[in-house]
């Protein structure tokens, strides 16, 4: 071999090494991260079936879309809000709104009371519709309840409780505000989250306070009169941020509970200790926030599922 | 002087006429149009980690932003806990990021404050996925273009599987949640 085949052949093969360790350094990643890089919530995701208390029967499915909200009349008959309407099911009866509810309460009478985000707009059993005056700037109404003397409205934008008298004109009573004194300690209210229930017995309100984990009771004037929390991932606690989303109160005083970030439904007794689960979080998609629940006359358990478009609904397993 | 070099000194002159005029074309059409970088488009971004492994620099240029008014100043904030955390403060088995870049401050009961510590940051979106499932969202990835160097073909670009990798302008170099979302909405 001549020496410029034999300088040819040199050349060729360093080329060739520099190109194969240039498409290796190319291709070369850092490791993959470890196992402290993981996160994985898979093993709250499973409850243990003798926790289930309830069963699920087959779903209410609305015409409209983009659900937020659930109520249910005296008389049984459920009402969802949703893209720019009240819908009642199972009928689908639909009310034209001018925009979609954020929170929706009927009282004794069917008067309907409409949270739109920043006022609330009541159409009574006629039809005729009163828009009420918006709270303020910030206003974010996340839930109604009314009795036959008041109308609560929960306003997370403000943290603050607007207590309208149905019997007197007049401005609302502001509850919510800091007043140690009194043991009031304020709404925590990291994210658009904040429900209220009247209770069935005694006339007096529950709120969530998601920020401890808390729920509390109020007497109408405000004033506090007891309250649980329970924070934790496990079942028997409240997870996350700002939890439970969303509440119900069954016949017999117990809560319902609906939880945002791992998404499940449980039932707690009164002094807040878990009385069984009524769906679990594998029952839901992963991103699911905003499940409303609400409870008809006979126990059964509705469950807004905005990812789905449904309602809902579990008895419970006799 | 000859006919025939007249000739090619006629078209030697349109050439260079030409390649002068064509490259001042080009090179006010590129001054015109604007500089482009990498960017990560915080909705489409699934947290899926290959930001830490797949950046030509080590440690990556994409780190954690924290949107303040979006953020809820929780106790128990999904981005700064483990989800099996035992306890409520800065213990380090306690704390979700793997090398300790968040830093808890009190500020009044019962809210804290939270901030990236960007050494420590290497953008694997740990935080980001634990504040987008249980808080408000307000933690997410954006490339820093102090430290990028605006690869032509950008390495995690290649490897991202929701295609959250944009090319924006320079001039508006960073695609801030603070911007896109109010807290309430």
């Amino acid at each position: 071999m001549t020496a410029v085949g034999k300088n040819w052949i040199w050349f060729v093969a360093i080329m060739a090494l520099v190109l194969a360790l240039g498409a290796y350094l190319g291709n070369s990643r850092r490791a993959d991260l470890g196992k402290s890089f993981d996160y994985s919530l898979d093993e709250y995701r499973v409850v243990d079936p003798a926790l289930m208390g309830y069963a699920e029967e087959e779903p209410l499915v609305p015409s409209i879309t983009n659900i937020t909200s659930l109520a249910i009349a005296e008389d049984g008959t459920i009402h969802v809000g949703g893209e720019n309407a009240v819908q009642t099911l199972p009928d689908l009866h639909t009310i034209a709104l001018e925009a979609t509810p954020t929170s929706l309460a009927l009282d004794a009478d069917r008067v309907l009371f409409v949270g739109l985000r920043d006022h609330v707009l009541e159409i009574a059993k006629d039809g005729t519709r009163k828009a009420w005056d918006s709270p303020g700037e910030k206003t974010y109404l996340s839930s109604i309840a009314a009795d036959d003397w008041y109308v609560y409205v929960a306003d997370a934008g403000n943290r603050r409780i607007w207590r309208h008298s149905k019997l007197k004109d007049g401005p609302p009573l502001e509850i919510g505000e800091k007043d140690w004194a009194n043991d009031v300690r304020g709404f925590y209210i990291p994210s658009p989250m904040f429900d209220l229930a009247i209770s069935r017995t005694d006339g007096s309100f529950w709120a969530v306070n998601p920020g401890y984990h808390a729920l509390e009771n109020y007497r109408p004037d405000g004033m506090p009169l007891s309250t649980w929390e329970a924070s934790g991932m496990t079942i028997d606690g409240f997870s996350g941020c700002c939890n439970p989303s969303h509440f119900a109160l069954l016949p017999d005083g117990a809560f319902v509970t609906a939880e945002k970030g791992l998404p499940r439904v449980k039932v707690h007794n009164v002094d807040g200790s878990l009385r069984c689960v009524v769906a679990a979080p594998n029952q839901f998609d992963d991103t699911v926030k905003g499940l409303d629940v609400a409870v008809g006359a006979d126990g059964t358990i509705f469950v807004l599922d905005p990812n789905r478009n449904q309602v809902r609904v579990f008895k419970e397993i006799q | 002087m000859k006919p025939t070099e007249n000739k090619r000194r006629r078209d030697f002159t349109r050439g260079a006429l030409a390649l002068l005029v064509g490259g001042a074309a080009l090179s006010a059409a590129r001054s015109r149009s604007p500089k482009l970088v990498w960017q990560i488009d915080p909705e489409q971004c699934s947290r899926c980690g290959r930001c830490a492994t797949h950046c030509v620099l080590a440690p990556s240029a994409v780190k954690c932003f924290h949107s303040y008014s979006i953020c809820g100043y929780c106790d128990l904030c999904g981005g700064y806990l483990r989800p099996d955390a035992k306890g409520r403060n800065t213990g380090a088995e306690n704390q979700l990021c793997p090398t300790a870049a968040i830093k808890r401050t009190f500020i009044e009961n019962p809210y804290y404050q939270y901030t990236i510590e960007e050494d420590l940051c290497v953008g694997c979106g740990i935080c980001v996925e634990g504040c987008s499932v249980f808080g408000n969202g307000s933690m997410y990835l954006q490339v820093k273009h102090d430290l990028c160097v605006n690869c032509n073909e950008c390495a995690i670009a290649r490897a991202c599987p929701s295609d959250a990798f944009k090319r924006i302008p320079a001039s508006e170099a960073y695609l801030l949640k603070s911007d896109q979302e109010k807290r309430i909405g």
